[in-house]
């Protein structure tokens, strides 16, 4: 249970994170959405073999972390939840693919290679969304989506969804404490009360949902989830922007370690 | 000031299952009068304040504020002058920080940013919190967190305040500055509660609600020291009118 209460601490560390004023908080919203998708494009778009053009997007991420002074652990913690997922993905590749690839004088065989590229594309995309989220904040990046002509249906489902974990998780934590509380010996909950309570739980969110909604009526809300405008862009954001595509296109259509490997034999030679 | 006149005429309301929790309501709310709601658990008082914002509709009969009609169609006009705090913060607070959970409605109004900044500050200010603005609201006390929902109807600015409970699960301390604080508001103000003494020491005017009719209107001063009344609708006397249970005095 205070597993629970520690996850909904946890969950908030991102939107704490986004409260900081470093240099890439104060960028407008529109401009770390768009950069975001640019790379996650970029990222995705390299073939499963070609390891070494992606090397050089890592940058991205390292340069986001120093800017917006974020703390590397908890990032990293986040990342590491989604990894027996790209791993279950990527596991088999090995011994479907078992052509043989050439690197040096070893022979490895090309399924360890797109497992390799599995894992990095999606532990750089993770990272790029969770700083997205940690340098922006949800609502602000809601109100991006909004600016970007997103329908508001869907900005707003993305966002009340966000809302409403932690209300739910907080229901779960205080049927768990009630119930723990009335069975000491046990570990969990036994399965005879799993239907009951998944039951009531689901009935109280609801309930709990509707009261938020009408205190949200009550204040005024028809449909649009106002999170205060934003400023026009101002010439650094442009700069970031033109940056970050700039260097996305080279190392897209240049395989940057490439380059440098051949100029550097080249000076050997 | 009879914009801020809110009128109750023969009021009904049914619920689904077929329970009438509301018959034949009829009251009138003048400009700055303090109404406490008061009445045993089931009595009615919580529809009756969802019947008041519109929440719900009555079967029968008609709420009206000012001169306009609680409608669909006049929702947004009607909630913009009257101001609800529920009985739980949490059911309100909902955002990342007090800031934007205080900005929530005058943004949902359309306001210009900086207005909205005015306002937002303003409200804190005024409960005192004005330090708590970039904290999230699930780390904040209950006291704290009662204070935020109070300044969240007020940075709407309205001309009436209702409150479900204000003064629910507070410690003593707690409690008193809530009740200080909605003591210093010039606002008409409608509470329910079950903390009798609370409503002797803060309203002028009293409404007793029993099994969903009003069992008394009038003076908060003549009700409440009305033993065998209170005791009829499933209440007490104040505390501070009780005897003393130590030493026997009599009030």
């Amino acid at each position: 249970m205070s597993n629970i209460m520690d996850s909904l601490y946890n969950m908030r560390l991102l939107d704490d994170l986004a409260r900081q004023d470093t240099v890439i908080h104060k960028l407008h919203p529109l401009v770390k959405l768009l950069a975001t998708v640019s790379y996650l494009t970029v990222v995705v778009s390299f073939g499963r073999y070609d390891i070494g053009g992606i090397l050089p997007l890592v940058i991205y991420p390292v340069m986001v972390f120093t800017l917006a002074e974020l703390p590397v652990k908890p990032i990293v913690l986040r990342i590491l939840l989604v990894s027996p997922f790209i791993i279950g993905i990527g596991i088999l590749n090995p011994f479907f693919d078992k052509q043989i690839f050439v690197l040096g004088d070893r022979e490895i065989s090309r399924g360890w290679v797109t497992f390799l590229s599995i894992l990095l594309k999606s532990g750089l995309t993770v990272t790029a969304a969770l700083l997205l989220i940690a340098t922006t904040g949800m609502d602000r990046l809601g109100s991006a989506l909004r600016m970007l002509k997103i329908p508001r249906i869907f900005v707003l489902q993305l966002l009340l969804t966000y809302r409403y974990i932690s209300v739910l998780m907080e229901e779960v934590a205080r049927t768990l404490r009630a119930y723990s509380l009335r069975a000491p010996k046990q570990k969990g909950v036994h399965r005879s009360a799993w239907g009951s309570l998944a039951g009531q739980l689901l009935l109280r969110t609801f309930d709990r949902a509707q009261r938020i909604y009408e205190a949200m009526c009550l204040r005024g809300f028809a449909g649009e989830y106002n999170t205060g405008g934003f400023g026009k862009l101002r010439i650094g954001d442009w700069v970031y922007l033109a940056v970050w595509f700039l260097f996305f296109i080279t190392v897209r259509f240049y395989n940057i370690p490439m380059l440098i490997g051949s100029l550097i034999t080249g000076v050997i030679r | 000031m009879s914009h801020h006149k809110l009128e109750v005429k023969d009021l009904h309301y049914n619920y689904p299952d077929g329970h009438e929790a509301v018959k034949g309501m009829s009251f009138c709310i003048h400009h700055g009068e303090s109404v406490g709601i008061i009445g045993a658990n089931g009595a009615g008082k919580s529809t009756l304040l969802m019947l008041l914002m519109g929440v719900l509709f009555p079967s029968e009969g008609e709420v009206s504020v000012g001169d306009v009609h609680v409608t669909k169609k006049t929702l947004p006009m009607i909630r913009q002058r009257l101001g609800m705090v529920f009985q739980d913060p949490d059911d309100q607070l909902f955002m990342n920080t007090v800031y934007d959970d205080v900005a929530f409605g005058p943004r949902n109004y359309k306001l210009d940013e900086n207005e909205v900044e005015k306002r937002v500050l303003q409200a804190l200010e005024l409960v005192g919190i004005l330090h708590l603005k970039d904290r999230a609201p699930f780390k904040l006390s209950g006291g704290e967190k009662r204070a935020a929902a109070i300044a969240s109807v007020l940075s709407m600015q309205p001309d009436i305040l209702v409150m479900d409970e204000p003064t629910a699960a507070l410690d003593p301390k707690s409690r008193r500055r809530v009740m200080d604080l909605l003591g210093s508001f010039k606002h008409t103000k409608i509470v329910t509660s079950h903390d009798i003494d609370m409503i002797y020491g803060m309203c002028d005017r009293t409404i007793v609600i029993k099994k969903g009719e009003i069992a008394a209107d009038g003076a908060t001063s003549e009700i409440l020291v009305n033993a065998e009344l209170m005791e009829a609708c499933g209440l007490e006397v104040p505390l501070a009118l009780q005897n003393c249970p130590v030493c026997g005095t009599q009030k």
